[in-house]
């Protein structure tokens, strides 16, 4: 499991810019970024190479932010096999309640952010589906 | 019931006679409201209290919204329960509702007095009347629809909303009469023009109480100008009774406030003198014949002031003017009361709100509309988006099961919101017609 940090903004022009410089002037690197968004406010998700120093820089800022555990599964960067990882995943009924994917070498492979509703479910059902499950460290150096 | 005086003899009074007995029922209303434990508490010594002149009110202290909550719920009960025959609450349950209690005599001259009132204005048993005002606990609806029984005229108890409706009885039953929210009755008459009916030709009012909520003179000559009626404001509040306390007669020059039920003095809100004739301050009003519950100089919170000189229509009754602010913070909006503390305090108890709140007051097609901007405490902060839909959704219909009134909860992040030293500013009304003056009010028209 992993460590996502999420990120409560007013959709105001200016926010993920201050985002990225909070994390930019500690030479924090982003390794994913996503937002969901609700119109007026959204949430920013954020898979950082150290996610602690990443919490603490946007804190002082003064931003609303909040780790939260994920799962970053490994699939093949070829058609099919996000499908392939979905199916086994609503084959055995867990729930995904966010997710995005970030490609690591074209053509090869490929890793997908999972939020889920049940953590240890998630992983046991993804490795005996013969998946890559990464690590906490693993994942912060993708 | 002659001529324009539903109670002709009451209503125009000769000046020295209505003091004079309005010294003797000060009296006896003292004496009756020491059977509460209250005023009991407060007038320990017998003789106490017994006042030579009107003069010696003044030595008397006041009694606040404040005693009326923590005496909840019968610190102020000056007859046996079984006596009570009706209830009247302020909405909201934070911090201890204010209960006004009624007997059966108390509702007759209660309605009564309304039924003067409407008699004043024109208002006869052959008139039609829709009450498009709140029943329930509100007085304004109730108020009305007794005082208008009382006149006899047919009453229509249909409450406000549903346009299409109401318009539909207007036209059906020929209404003469209406008692509206003066922002309501401009938002029909826009629905009125969208269906090509035009007030003035096609239905039959003849007279409309707009009192419910502050409004400018300017307000109130559009809706008679649209409509082709008279509109009276109004003055009431449900710790007197509700409405019915003070109302404008034929000439439209201020409202007369009723000197047979209640004595009214001017104050300064700070000091606590009682000011001049003439001068501008709070009211102060005490009741004459209230039995369930008697009030002992009652601070209203309403800014006015007394008009001097006597009112062509001939009653002897003083009149107050518009009323111009508070001296507190309450707002009213679409009518309703409210206070900005029940915010806060109904803010206060959702862990994933932080302390700070701003509340914004704006007008758009003559509705008022509340917006409250709440700060999401990081602290709590999970960290997805359906915690904050949720929050925005618990926090808006907390308000209004509160409040009465149902906001738009905008969610703002700790640092957005100003951080003030002192005590903060929470409102900021940009209603046109926001009366200026009071703690915490913002600037009128203007952003900060």
């Amino acid at each position: 499991m992993g460590t996502q940090l999420s990120v409560f903004v007013e959709n105001r022009p200016g926010k993920l810019e201050a985002i990225a410089k909070a994390l930019a002037e500690r030479k924090v690197n982003i390794r994913g970024i996503s937002v969901a968004s609700a119109g007026e406010y959204g949430v920013v998700k954020i898979i950082a190479d150290d996610p602690n120093l990443a919490y603490e820089l946007l804190r002082e800022s003064g931003f609303t932010v909040s780790r939260r555990s994920i799962v970053i599964v490994l699939i093949e960067d070829l058609p099919g096999s996000l499908y392939k990882l979905l199916e086994t995943l609503s084959g055995r009924r867990v729930n995904i309640e966010d997710c995005y994917g970030i490609v690591l070498e074209e053509g090869k492979k490929a890793a997908m952010v999972l939020e889920v509703e049940k953590y240890p479910e998630a992983e046991r059902v993804l490795q005996q589906g013969g998946y890559k499950v990464l690590t906490d460290r693993e994942i912060h150096s993708i | 019931m002659s001529g324009a005086y539903w109670q002709q003899g009451i209503e125009t009074i000769r000046r020295e006679s209505l003091e004079a007995e309005q010294l003797e029922l000060i009296n006896r209303s003292l004496q009756n409201a020491r059977r509460s434990p209250f005023y009991a508490a407060r007038y320990r010594e017998p003789g106490a209290g017994i006042l030579k002149s009107l003069r010696d009110l003044e030595s008397l202290p006041f009694t606040t919204k404040d005693d009326l909550r923590r005496s909840f719920p019968y610190g102020f009960l000056a007859v046996e329960l079984g006596e009570v025959v009706r209830l009247h609450s302020s909405s909201g349950t934070t911090g201890n509702p204010t209960v006004v209690y009624h007997t059966r005599e108390d509702i007759e001259a209660w309605s009564n007095l309304v039924a003067r009132c409407m008699y004043m204005v024109g208002v006869r048993r052959e008139d039609v009347f829709q009450n498009m005002m709140g029943y329930g606990l509100f007085t304004g609806g109730i108020g009305f629809h007794y005082g208008a029984e009382k006149l006899g005229v047919m009453t229509i108890p249909i409450g406000p909303g549903n346009s299409e409706r109401q318009i539909w009885f207007l036209k059906e039953f020929g209404v003469t009469v209406i008692h509206i929210l003066p922002n309501y009755a401009l938002r029909l008459y826009t629905h009125l023009e969208s269906l090509g009916i035009d007030p003035r030709r096609h239905l039959r009012l003849r007279v409309a109480f707009i009192g419910a909520e502050p409004h400018s003179e300017e307000i109130r000559q559009k809706i008679e100008g649209f409509y082709g009626l008279k509109a009276y404001n109004s003055y009431g509040l449900s710790e007197m009774c509700g409405p019915g306390v003070a109302f404008e007669c034929p000439q439209q020059q201020g409202m007369h406030l009723w000197e047979d039920q209640f004595y009214p003095e001017i104050i300064d809100p700070q000091s606590g003198r009682v000011l001049p004739e003439g001068e501008e301050g709070e009211l102060v009003l005490t009741t004459l014949r209230r039995q369930a519950m008697p009030l002992i100089r009652y601070r209203t919170r309403d800014l006015t002031r007394l008009l001097p000189g006597p009112c062509p229509c001939g009653r002897s009754h003083r009149r107050i003017d518009r009323i111009k602010g508070r001296s507190d913070d309450m707002l009213i909006i679409n009518g309703v009361n409210l206070f900005p503390i029940q915010v806060e305090k109904t803010l206060m108890k959702i862990p994933e709100v932080g302390s700070n709140y701003r509340i914004e007051i704006h007008e758009e097609n003559y509705m008022d509309r509340l917006t409250v901007k709440v700060e999401v405490n990081p602290e709590v902060f999970q960290g997805t988006l359906a915690e904050l839909e949720r929050l925005q959704e618990t926090a808006a219909e907390r308000l209004r099961a509160e409040t009465g009134v149902r906001p738009v909860v905008k969610l703002v992040e700790s640092s957005s919101l100003p951080v003030c030293e002192g005590k903060a500013q929470r409102v900021f009304d940009y209603r046109k017609d926001a009366p200026a003056g009071g703690q915490g009010r913002g600037h009128q028209g203007g952003a900060r």
